[in-house]
């Protein structure tokens, strides 16, 4: 049971990638808005608050240059000199925004605020209530050292790595809560596969012995027809159990890798599919030339009996199916239903069922990709809805 | 002699500084008093203009114990032109730009 569990769960359908992907994607977008918008918020804050503190000790110089300023106005024929102050520089406007005197450094001032941060210095602007000197306007100018910057950028990279962190592993948490019920699904799913299939070995192989061992030709035309459409639901029966036993038994097998010849193993299986073909009117088409391959018998059975059985199962009445095999190719192609362009990725994932009309567990296509991927063969898969569907298999 | 000492002066010096020598506070004084209630030269060139023409104890910028001891002057008898010209010699003359250091 334990073991069947780690399995189930350790199982990443693409689906379940996609929307673990999907939800982090918004996820992380989220938070890395949320973060960075607490991180200008914090910032602000933070340059608001030097800006106050800046702003009181300029207040103070301001009020001592104003009074300096007040002494020159009134002995200005006798003094020229500007007051300096070693703490701040400044300059003077007049109402008209005129220079009338300026230790700046820096030259363009921002009139319309009281207090900036320039490119390297804080100025602070006074309007002036009496014009000493024609002065409407005295900046002071003092250098930005910018210490409280790199204190405030410390701070927003330490807490915001620290908070994304924390929302990280709260969004694992939430995505693991979120998928738990699919997993769950998965689970017993797989349960129930694994429970019934031991069920079906026994008389599924007394049908077919049975049937193998009848002898039709002393039949009436009836019973032979009856015959017929129980050797096909048998067949049907057959390929399914096939796969479940090798999804829940055989897969963890050790390989028997082999030399096999294609072409005899193709019209052995095409012969065997020929009576449920026959029963739809299907056609096959053989161009088979001599090729082999190093496999598993179990496992190329499968992907050949997967793929033929989804040609036939979805195929037109009265529809054909093309198999063309040469040296490193096999392509399989039927004239059925066919598949629109955007689920042919999600084809090949477990439990993934197109058309609900035919019946079927959905893990056929997962077993071939499997097999596919373990050999690193590949598989490319060419529909048209209405059309049909071409399998190619290269190795 | 008079006469040719009289031509080469500019209009400021003929008709605003010889009334003003009468007067205890000086023309610098007077400017700067207007400097620092009307600050840019707009202002004040404008401010000074008005007042030459519609002098005024509202509109004048000399403490009341000088307009009491004083008085308001009399309107200007100047041309627009000629006011302008003056009031921008004075400006030139006293104006606070380019001395400090």
């Amino acid at each position: 049971m334990l073991v069947l569990k780690n399995k189930a769960t350790n199982l990443v359908l693409k689906s379940e990638k996609k929307s673990l992907l999907r939800f982090l994607t918004l996820y992380v977008t989220m938070i890395t808005i949320v973060i960075a918008l607490s991180s200008l918020f914090y910032y602000e804050t933070q340059e608001k608050l030097m800006l106050a503190e800046q702003r009181a000790i300029l207040t103070k110089y301001a009020y001592i240059q104003t009074k300096r300023l007040k002494v020159l106005h009134h002995y200005f024929d006798e003094r020229r000199t500007y007051p300096r102050d070693p703490r701040f520089t400044s300059a003077i406007y007049d109402i008209d925004l005129r220079k009338i005197f300026s230790l700046l450094e820096e030259v363009n001032i921002r009139f319309d605020e009281e207090i900036y941060i320039g490119t390297n210095h804080i100025h602070f602007v006074k309007s002036l209530d009496e014009y000493f000197l024609g002065a409407k306007y005295l900046i002071l100018e003092i250098k930005n050292d910018g210490i409280w910057r790199e204190e405030i950028w410390k701070s927003i990279i330490g807490y915001g790595l620290l908070a994304f962190l924390i929302f990280i592993v709260f969004g694992l948490y939430l995505a693991k809560l979120f998928l738990k019920p699919m997993r769950d699904s998965i689970i017993l799913l797989d349960r129930f596969i694994k429970d019934t299939t031991h069920e079906l070995n026994t008389p599924l192989s007394a049908i077919l012995a049975n049937i193998e061992m009848m002898d039709t030709d002393v039949m009436v035309e009836k019973n032979r027809k009856k015959l017929t459409r129980i050797n096909i639901a048998a067949k049907t029966v057959s390929t399914l159990y096939k796969d479940l036993t090798y999804l829940t038994l055989e897969q963890e097998k050790e390989n028997e890798d082999e030399d096999i010849a294609l072409k005899p193993m193709i019209e052995n299986r095409v012969e065997y599919f020929d009576i449920l073909a026959k029963s739809k009117n299907i056609t096959f088409i053989l161009s088979l030339e001599h090729a082999t391959i190093f496999m598993d018998r179990r496992k190329l059975s499968r992907i050949i009996d997967n793929i033929i059985s989804n040609a036939i199962k979805y195929n037109k009445r009265g529809g054909k199916i093309e198999i063309t095999l040469n040296e490193n190719l096999l392509k399989i192609k039927d004239s059925g239903i066919g598949i629109s362009e955007e689920k042919i990725p999600f084809m090949f994932d477990r439990y993934m069922r197109f058309n609900q009309s035919e019946g079927g567990f959905g893990i056929g296509l997962s077993i071939v990709k499997k097999i596919i991927d373990e050999y690193n063969m590949q598989i490319e898969v060419e529909s048209k809805e209405g059309e049909g569907t071409t399998v190619v298999l290269r190795w | 002699m008079l006469t040719l000492s009289l031509m080469s002066q500019d209009i400021y010096e003929r008709k605003c500084v010889p009334c003003h020598k009468e007067l205890p506070t000086s023309l610098d004084q007077m400017f700067m008093s207007y400097l620092s209630l009307y600050s840019g030269e707009k202002n004040v060139k404008a401010v000074l203009k008005y007042y030459l023409q519609y002098p005024s104890k509202s509109m004048t910028v000399m403490s009341d114990l000088f307009i009491d001891s004083y008085g308001i002057k009399n309107e200007s008898n100047l041309s627009k032109k000629e006011l302008n010209e003056a009031i921008d010699i004075y400006w030139e003359k006293f104006k606070v730009f380019d001395k400090l250091k």
